[in-house]
Order: structure tokens, then sequence, then C-alpha cells
């Protein structure tokens, strides 16, 4: 498996022969930036386009199709679209809180976004903690939303930002259980750690089987709460409350979070992919070499973008299926179900860990 | 049917009213007509019917005060009364007493005159107004003192306290330009006030200077989804009238069509459900097969929506050659697919857990408020117009009338889907031996009504669907109503709403399936 | 409502779920219903009962057979048809009545057919164009007669003079001339219109291919031609 470590510090060393170090580092930081912002710019239209496909298949729909062949354009075409709108501001709303709400959910799907390692070697944000980051992190976007229903002053986004409210703070219960899941199976909260382990050990939903694979199911729930996507989307229940929380919102800062909910639904998918599915980690298996060594050719970030979208296409494939939940439902799924079971199988886990009963 | 109808002075009305209400269980108030009859004064006529022995009445009151005319409220007996009254203070300017809300219904509050009076200068009082449409929160309520005179109060419909959300006139899933005031409390709703008269056309008013054949163009426009159900009430009614027979053809014709008019809207219905309710993908599924229904009826009738199809003593083309085979290929394709629509909607958990309990409207209340169609019979009302009072060929046809007793949104919503299967069933019968004949009884070019009054109901997709009208033996008639299929639907959104959570309330509306150019007229 | 424990209650839960999903992933690999307007323009398939457009029907001679009674202006119920007429006087001195412009507002329209039932001539009909969005109103606003267009003489008393036939066109309206080719090419009398055609003799007898595709059903309103013609001619002259 290639290290990407070894780019990286070769840069390094290039860099600093010829200047001095914190000047380097800036500039190695530059490019970091861009670099994340031209991925989660291509990966949000990639999701864009994606998602308006599948979503056109599952309903006996094309989809777009007009703008470049098969429709490649249409998401570049809204996007200027997005772009050239006017922001309108409103007389009533609160100018400072309106304005600032869409840069949280930004702030925090780019933070988010940062932990993922994406390569053996290749990560941005990586230290002992970063699961716990990464929980933490994915918590400001509440903030922004509470702030655009808030800051809105209209009846809709407010609904729509207390929904969300109740709703993302439940449903982060979940996620930091199953968290919790992989993290007493790996014994690391590193990020890197957990997915070394899994090249090493095998994926944790096989190595864990019984609490992975259930800990995999609730975080698939969860993380389609988090990322408001049906049958969970209430905070922007369109038959409900026309667009919930951002009704009142246009042009680019519409688009901020737009974006936001797409990206966040790949990183939804993309720690699915890091902390069950092994991350960068190829597919081995045990014996057949022959095999092994193929998969192994295949580079670490393509393994872990498929295993990423593999996900993303499960969470549409639920999207595009079931009707949405009521809030009191919504809320009993979490309180009344996910919770008690999610604790149940931290339990199990512990004692499959405890026992060694782990395949491997 | 002609009608024949009793007089009663307006001071003896109430007491009359609930004497009929209590004795003789006339607990269905089908229709309450405003009219003027010039001389005679301005008046009201009410249609009764009892859910227990069948019986119909019909009666009408009448006051020659046009300044200030008041007659006594009967929303007091029948809860539709207080939307029905609205609608007659709105077109006629009478004033019941002790009504709770007389505010206008259809028209703007700043609106000068009661259009529908013989005398009103509509045109010239009310000129294209700039203004925003004033929108009250507060009505005046008329009673008679202890000594007998009238006088009038403010009542609040809205207090300063309520956190008011306003569910349209442009929302996504009020499926048209309603305008529903819910007072919320937290996710709960308190109460839905109804504002209506968006898309309020007038076509009673504008009936009254057409010539019958030109006033059918204009049904099909009321409740779209029963195109054809509506304009057969108005040509069966006008064909009672004249003494007009049509040929067996035509009653076959008419009849399957009505049908599959029917699973036409009830596709529709299923896909408003769902999407309403969110399941966005479940929305293409009856799309998907209402197209094939659209493409026999635009072959047949050259239109899709609008199909200007029944004509006065039979139908504008004859059916195609291909048609029975055509109808067949659908009624089997349908039956197949029809498990998708359970599979991935009513079956599902979360969707049973939305329809299940939710917005229950009891059996005496689904009468009261005159709630008629799927939605009546899911509280366990058998209020089928093809049962109660045949026409056309269905007291010749074997089919079962669907009936819940739940009466909530998921026995509402298994009605529709049944019926689609039963309309299926009624199709199947048919089709397969329409008789040869004429497809147009001959008749005199102009058609004059004699005088009298006529009233024919219909099942329509969702309810009874009547037309009343009053002739005076002219080529134009004095007085059109239709009662509207979808208006005590809507009105009953208050009963079935209160207490339930705020996505209930699209749900519930959803369940109901009212089209609002019905109600609007 | 059937209670179900806690744990019965999320196995139906579970099954049903996977019942809906397993239903969309089917629907998802089947074919897409999509219709592609305008790349399917050619195969658009309209019946000729699709009510689109009306137009007044030309023969290759520019002649219509429009003779400005105006009985399609007093059918339509909300006035998008005006029948403009003027009075000329024939060679042999008696006074007829010729179309100067027939006026229809597609704009307005309701496509209920009744101005086409109501013509005892069959000089209008719909046709199926239905491309009809414009950008500015007015151009809803149609002249149907083409210029220069006059009413089609009657081609069957060649040895008669001419006047003879016009002098009387209601009376005349029965036997209505064979129509000649613009009329397109409709399917032959089919087998159910056959059947009520033999019903009804009398539209039997005139039944040319075009008139068979609406059968019988015009028969009552031929009548009111000669009867409505008075009222209508007073309409007319106000109009002109």
């Amino acid at each position: 498996m290639f290290d990407f470590t070894t780019v990286s510090t070769w840069f390094h060393s290039l860099l600093t022969g010829v200047m001095p170090e914190w000047l380097a580092i800036g500039i190695e930081c530059l490019i970091v930036l861009l670099f994340i912002i031209i991925l989660y710019a291509t990966l949000a239209i990639i999701l864009i386009y994606a998602e308006r496909k599948i979503c056109a298949f599952f309903q006996c729909r094309i989809g777009p199709n007009r703008v470049g062949k098969w429709g490649v354009l249409q998401v570049f075409a809204d996007v200027l679209k997005m772009l050239t709108k006017e922001i309108i501001k409103m007389r009533q709303s609160d100018r400072l809180l309106h304005d600032m709400a869409p840069y949280f959910v930004l702030v925090a799907s780019f933070l988010t976004f940062s932990c993922i390692p994406w390569n053996k070697g290749l990560e941005i944000l990586d230290f002992n903690v970063g699961a716990f980051f990464f929980i933490s992190v994915s918590g400001i976007g509440v903030i922004g939303i509470l702030l655009a229903g808030w800051a809105s002053h209209s009846k809709y986004p407010m609904i729509g930002a207390m929904r969300s409210g109740a709703q993302l703070i439940s449903y982060e219960l979940s996620i930091g259980m199953t968290m919790l899941v992989v993290i007493l199976l790996n014994g690391s909260m590193q990020l890197s750690e957990i997915v070394q382990q899994q090249a090493d050990y095998g994926w944790n939903i096989v190595r864990g089987h019984v609490p992975a694979v259930l800990a995999f199911l609730i975080y698939l729930v969860a993380g389609n709460a988090e990322c408001n996507r049906g049958p969970f989307d209430l905070p922007e229940a369109e038959s409900e409350l026309t667009a919930g929380y951002h009704t009142e919102y246009s042009g680019m800062h519409f688009g901020f979070f737009y974006l936001a909910e797409y990206l966040n639904l790949f990183i939804c998918g993309a720690m699915a992919a890091t902390i069950f599915l092994g991350g960068w980690a190829p597919f081995y298996i045990q014996g057949a070499d022959g095999f092994n060594s193929v998969m192994a050719a295949i580079p670490g970030f393509v393994w872990f973008f498929a295993k990423a979208f593999f996900v993303v296409f499960l969470l549409m494939w639920i999207r595009w299926t079931f009707p949405r939940l009521r809030i009191d439902q919504l809320l009993t799924l979490e309180w009344k179900y996910l919770m008690p079971l999610s604790m149940i199988n931290i339990v199990l886990m512990a004692l499959v860990v405890c026992f060694g009963l782990t395949i491997n | 049917m002609t009608l024949d109808i009793q007089t009663i002075e307006p001071s003896a009305l109430h007491a009359e009213m609930l004497r009929l209400r209590q004795e003789k269980k006339m607990d269905f108030l089908v229709n309450l007509i405003g009219m003027d009859w010039g001389e005679e004064g301005l008046g009201v006529i009410y249609m009764l019917e009892s859910t227990e022995t069948g019986e119909t009445l019909t009666i009408k009151t009448a006051t020659t005060d046009r300044q200030t005319p008041y007659i006594d409220s009967v929303s007091d007996i029948w809860q539709i009364a207080n939307i029905y009254e609205r609608e007659v203070y709105d077109f006629y300017g009478i004033r019941f007493l002790n009504h709770p809300d007389m505010r206008r219904i259809f028209l703007r509050e700043d609106w000068v005159g009661y259009p529908l009076r013989k005398d009103d200068k509509t045109a010239e009082e009310n000129p294209l107004r700039m203004t925003d449409e004033p929108l009250s929160d507060t009505t005046t309520e008329y009673y008679r003192d202890a000594d007998g005179t009238i006088k009038e109060k403010k009542n609040v419909v809205w207090g300063p306290d309520e956190y008011v959300v306003n569910v349209g006139p442009q929302h996504p899933s009020t499926h048209g330009v309603l305008h529903m005031r819910a007072s919320l409390d937290g996710e709960t709703v308190k109460k839905i006030g109804l504002v209506l008269g968006y898309i309020h056309r007038g076509i009673e008013k504008i009936s009254e200077s057409l010539t019958y054949p030109q006033m059918l163009a204009l049904t099909d426009r009321l409740d779209y989804f029963s195109a054809m159900q509506n304009r057969h009430a108005l040509c069966m009614c006008i064909e009672k009238a004249i003494g007009l027979e049509v040929s067996p053809r035509v009653q076959y014709i008419r009849t399957i069509m009505d049908e599959l008019q029917r699973i036409a809207s009830h596709c529709i219905y299923y896909a408003c459900m769902t999407m309403d309710t969110g399941a966005l993908t479940a929305f293409f599924y009856t799309f998907r097969e209402r197209e094939e229904l659209c493409k026999i009826f635009e072959d047949n009738f050259g239109g899709r929506l609008i199909m200007n199809y029944n004509t006065i003593g039979g139908v504008m083309y004859d059916i195609q050659p291909d048609f029975a085979k055509r109808v067949k290929e659908f009624s089997k394709h349908l039956r197949a697919r029809f498990h998708e629509y359970q599979d991935i909607y009513t079956g599902n958990v979360i969707a049973e857990q939305r329809m299940k309990g939710v917005g229950c409207i009891s059996n005496a209340d689904a009468i009261s408020l005159g709630i008629t169609g799927p939605a009546g019979r899911a509280s366990g009302w058998h209020n089928d117009v093809r049962k109660r009072h045949p026409y056309a060929l269905y007291d010749q046809l074997k089919f079962r009338e669907i009936v819940r007793e739940e009466g909530d949104t998921n026995a509402r919503h298994w009605n529709r889907m049944d019926e689609m299967l039963e309309s299926l069933n009624i199709v199947d019968q048919l089709i397969d031996n329409i008789p040869a004949g004429d497809i147009q009884t001959k008749r005199k070019p102009i058609v004059k009504l004699p005088e009298g009054d006529y009233y024919q109901a219909v099942e329509s997709s969702r309810g009874e669907f009547g037309v009343f009208i009053e002739s005076k033996g002219d080529k134009s008639p004095y007085r059109v109503h239709y009662r509207s299929s979808s208006l005590p639907l809507a009105n009953a959104m208050d009963t079935a709403t209160r207490g339930q959570k705020f996505a209930d309330l699209i749900a519930i509306g959803a369940s109901m399936d009212f089209v609002i150019p019905d109600i609007d007229r | 409502m059937e209670k179900r424990n806690y744990f019965s209650g999320v196995g139906h839960a579970l099954k049903s779920l996977t019942i809906g999903l397993k239903t969309s992933i089917k629907v998802f690999f089947e074919h897409d219903e999509t219709e592609q307007y305008p790349e399917n323009r050619k195969t658009l398939h309209f019946s000729d009962r699709n009510r689109f457009c009306l137009e007044m029907i030309h023969n290759e001679r520019n002649e219509h057979h429009c003779v400005a009674c105006g009985l399609c202006q007093m059918a339509c119920p909300n006035g998008s048809i005006h029948v403009y007429s003027e009075m000329v006087e024939t060679p042999d001195g008696k006074k007829k009545r010729q179309l100067v412009k027939y006026e229809y507002n597609l704009g307005q329209c309701m496509f209920c057919n009744l101005c086409v039932r109501a013509c005892p001539h069959d000089a209008i009909r719909f046709n199926q164009d239905f491309e009809n969005a414009v950008f500015d109103k007015s151009k809803l606003i149609m002249q149907l007669n083409h210029p220069g267009s006059h009413l089609e003489e009657k081609p069957k008393p060649a040895p008669a003079p001419r006047p003879a036939a016009p002098a009387q066109p209601a009376a005349q309206s029965a036997a209505a001339p064979a129509k000649p080719a613009v009329a397109p090419a409709k399917p032959v009398a089919q087998a159910t219109e056959a059947k009520a055609d033999a019903a009804q003799p009398k539209a039997a007898s005139t039944a040319s291919p075009a008139q068979a595709v609406k059968p019988a059903a015009e028969t009552p309103s031929v009548k009111p031609a000669s009867e409505a013609a008075s009222p209508a001619s007073e309409d007319i002259n106000k109009e002109s």
C-alpha cells in the first residue's frame, strides 16, 4: 500500500531547503486549504449530480439531460445561477446573525471534512482524539441552523430550526455511541490508527461481527438524521415547512446550506467507510494471495471513495424510498429504540473485546 | 329529480329545523342554497336527508327585507351549515342570526355588494383593487335580543397571543391556492381557519347568463379530477328536467368513464398523499399508471384533464374501436402494479405510524359536517350516491360500497385504494358488453327547462357532487348551485386536526383530498 | 390498530422497510417513463379528437365553407369567436352575406367544441397544432379565413347559374359538398362509428370519411341553422 507520507515529507524537505520553516509550513497550509476547497466543491458537484440522477432513476425518470451530455453540466449551470442571484436582505431579519448562519454550517462541514483519512498517510487533521474532535465540530452545524431559523424572524424557519435542534442533538448521541463501539474495538480515537488497524486485522464490520454490524446500521440511521435527509428531513420538510430553516435565504447563502447538506452526506458516508468499512484498506480474502495482490494494487483513495460512495448510495436509496417521520416519532425512534440499542451494543462490544471474541 | 319544496316562514324556521333533526332524524344537510327570488325576496333552500331512513326533504324560507335580511342560523343543528351560511352571506347578504362567524368567505373582505343578487352592480362597485386584501382577526355575530331587537357583537377569531402560521395560499402541500391559518402550540395544532376564494371564478353566477349547453363547459373546471362525473351530473339534471332519455350505449359509456375518472383521481390522490408525507418516489408510481389512463382519455375525448365529453342527451364522440381492448389492458396493468403502492408506502411502518389513529372523525361528526365520499365512508357512513340514489347503470351493477369504521387517515387512505380496485371491477363488468346504439339522442337545439327546481347528485371522486338548477322556463337557468364535494372536506380540517401535530395537518389534508377549484367554484 | 409489543414492533418495522427498499430498487432498474419533448416531436401521436386550436377548413383553391351565419359565435360560451360579414349583391340582384373576417381568440378559448358542433357547414374544426405559445398575447387573436379566400362554389349543379346555390345555403346544408382533398386523410369509418351511423341514417347519408369521425352527434345541431338564422343575422349586423 502506497504511503502518502513519503510525498509529504519530501515536499516539506524541499521547501525547508530554500526557505525558513515557518514560511514552508505557511505555504503548505495554503496548499492544503486550496486542496480542501477544491475537493469540497468538486465533491459537492458530483454528489448533487449523483443525487439528481439516482433520484430520477428511482422515480421512473431520466433526470437532468439537457445541459451537456447526460446533463453533466447541469450542476455547473445551477452553481452559476446561484452565484449570480441576489442575496436578499430582509428588513425584519437580524442581519448579522442571518448572514453568519450559513458560515457556521459551512465551517462545521469543512472541519469534519478535514478529519477524513483519504489514503494511507494522507490526512489533514489527524491527532489522538480525532473521533472526539469529529463529533464535537460536527455539532457546530446545529448552531448555524438554529441561528438561521432564529434570525430569519419568520415562522416556518423558526419551526424548522427548533425541530433541527431537537433532532441533531438527539441523534448525535447515537453517532457518539456507535463511534464508541468502534473505539472500543480498535482501542484508539485516532482515525488514521483506526483505519491502519483495519488494514492489518480486517474491516471493523467483519472483525467486530454482531455488535459492529448493529453499530453500522445505527450509524446509517443516525447519520441520515444528522444530515437532515429523508426520511428525517423534518427541519426542511418541504411539504410542511416549505424549506424549513433556509426558507428566507437566497443566492449563495442558500447555496452554502445546500453545499453543506450534500457534503455532510458525503462526510457521513466517508466516516462510515472509515470506521466500519476499512477506509482506504483494500478488500482481502485470507489465503487468496493472488486476489489480494490485485486488490492491493488499487490505490487506497480509490478504495476509500468507492466505499464512501457505496454508503452514500445506500443513504440515497433510503431517502428516496421512505416517507418522512413526524417529529415525535423521530424522537421516539432515537430515545426509545436507537439509544437503548446502542448502549447494549457498547456493552456487547466490550464483552467481545474483553473475551477476545473478535474475528482475527 | 324535480324538487318538491316546502315553504317555512323565517320566524318558525329554527324550531322546525330542530324538530326535523330530532324527530325525523334529518341529520344530513345536503345543501344550503342562497336564492334571490326578486319580488318574493331573498331566501335559502335547505336540502335535508336522513341517513337512517333515506328520506329527503327540501325546505325554503324567504324574507322580503332586501336591505337587512335576517334568517336564523341552523349552524347549531348541522355543523356544515356554518360554512354554507357564510357562503350565502357572501353572495346574497343574508345575515344569519346566532351564526358565530359572519365573515365573507370567497370574496375579499372589502368587496362591495352581494354579487349573486339579481340587482347587484358588481362591476361598477368593485373596480380592480391594487391594495392588499384585508384579513380580519375578528368577526361579527348577529343575535336577537330578549326584546326582539337585533344586535351585533364582535367575536375574536384569532387572538393576539396566538402563533398563527399561514399554510397557503402558496404552499407546496395545499394542492392549490387554499389558505389555512393554523394556530400552533409548539408543533400541536390548536385550530384551523380557512381563507377561501383565491380561485373563485363565480361559475354559478356566470352560468346564469349562459345557455344550458354552454354551461357544460364550466363543470369540468370545478373539480378537474372528477370532470367526467361533474359533467355527467349536470347533463343528467338537464336531461331529467326536459324528459330526455339517453340510449343504453351512452349509459354504458358514461358509467365506464365515471369509474375510469375515479381511478385517475385516486391515482392523483395517492401521489399527493405520498408526496405530502415525504415519500417522493411513491409519488411517481401512480402517475406512471395514470399516464396510461390519460392516453386513453386523450384518444377518446381529445383531452387529458378537461374532457368536455358528456353532452345533453349523449356524449360528444363515440368511443374508439380499440377502447375496450385498451381499458382491459389498463385494468390488467393496474392490478399487477397495485401491490407496489402498498409495498412502498401503505404497508410501510413509517406511513402506518403517520396514518393510523391520526385525524379521527367520528361518524356523527362526519354526517353533521357533510363529509361524503371515501373520506365520509371512512367514518362508517354509508353515503355512496351510487347506492343511495342510483343513477346511470349503478343499480344493475354488482359492486361493494367500501366503508371503514375508524375514521382516521389510514381508513380514508385505504378506502381510496380499495375503490380503485372496485372501480376496476365495475369497468370489467361493463366493458365487454357495451350495446350498440346512438351516442346522441335527438333534442331541440335550444334547451329550455320547464319551470321548477331540479337536483341531481352523482358520486364524484371525492363525494357527493350535486347540481341544483332553478329554472323559470328560459334558455338560461335562473339559479345554478353546485354542491361541492370538496368544501365539506376542507371545512372538516378544523375538526380533524385539533390536537394533532403540524405534520399531521398536512397528512390529514392530503387524506381529505380536496380540490381547491371545487371548493371555490 | 393491532397492538404490537416492543420487539415484534421492531421486527415488523424492519420487514416493512425492507419490502419498501426492495420495491424501490426494483423500479430503479426499470425503464424510464419520461417523454423527451421536443426530440419526440416527430413521433408524438395525437388523436384527431384533440382540440388545440380552431381552424377554418380551406381547400386547395383557397375556398372555405363558412357562410358567416354566426352560429358558432352564438354557441361560444365566452366570446372567443367574432364573425364579421358584409352584405354583397350578387350579379342577379340578390343580397347575400359574405364572410369578411373570422376572428378567433385562442387565449380565451375553452376548447369546448360547441362551435364545431354548431356549424351546419363543417367550415371549422379543431386541429392538432399544440405548440401555441407566443410572447405576445395579441398574437393569440387569429384570423381564421385565409386572405383572399371565398366561399366554395357548389360544384354539383354545374349548368345552373352561380347565384342559385348561395341563395339558400341553410336549406342545402344537408347535402353538404363532398370534402375536397384539403381534409387530411382520416381513417376510414371504423366499426363502431359505422354502427352509430347505421342507427342514424341521416348522418350516414352525408358520411364522407372526414365526417364519419364525428358521427351522428352533429345531426341535431344541423337544424338550428335554419331556425336560428334570423337572430344570428341580427347579431352579425350589429358586429359589422
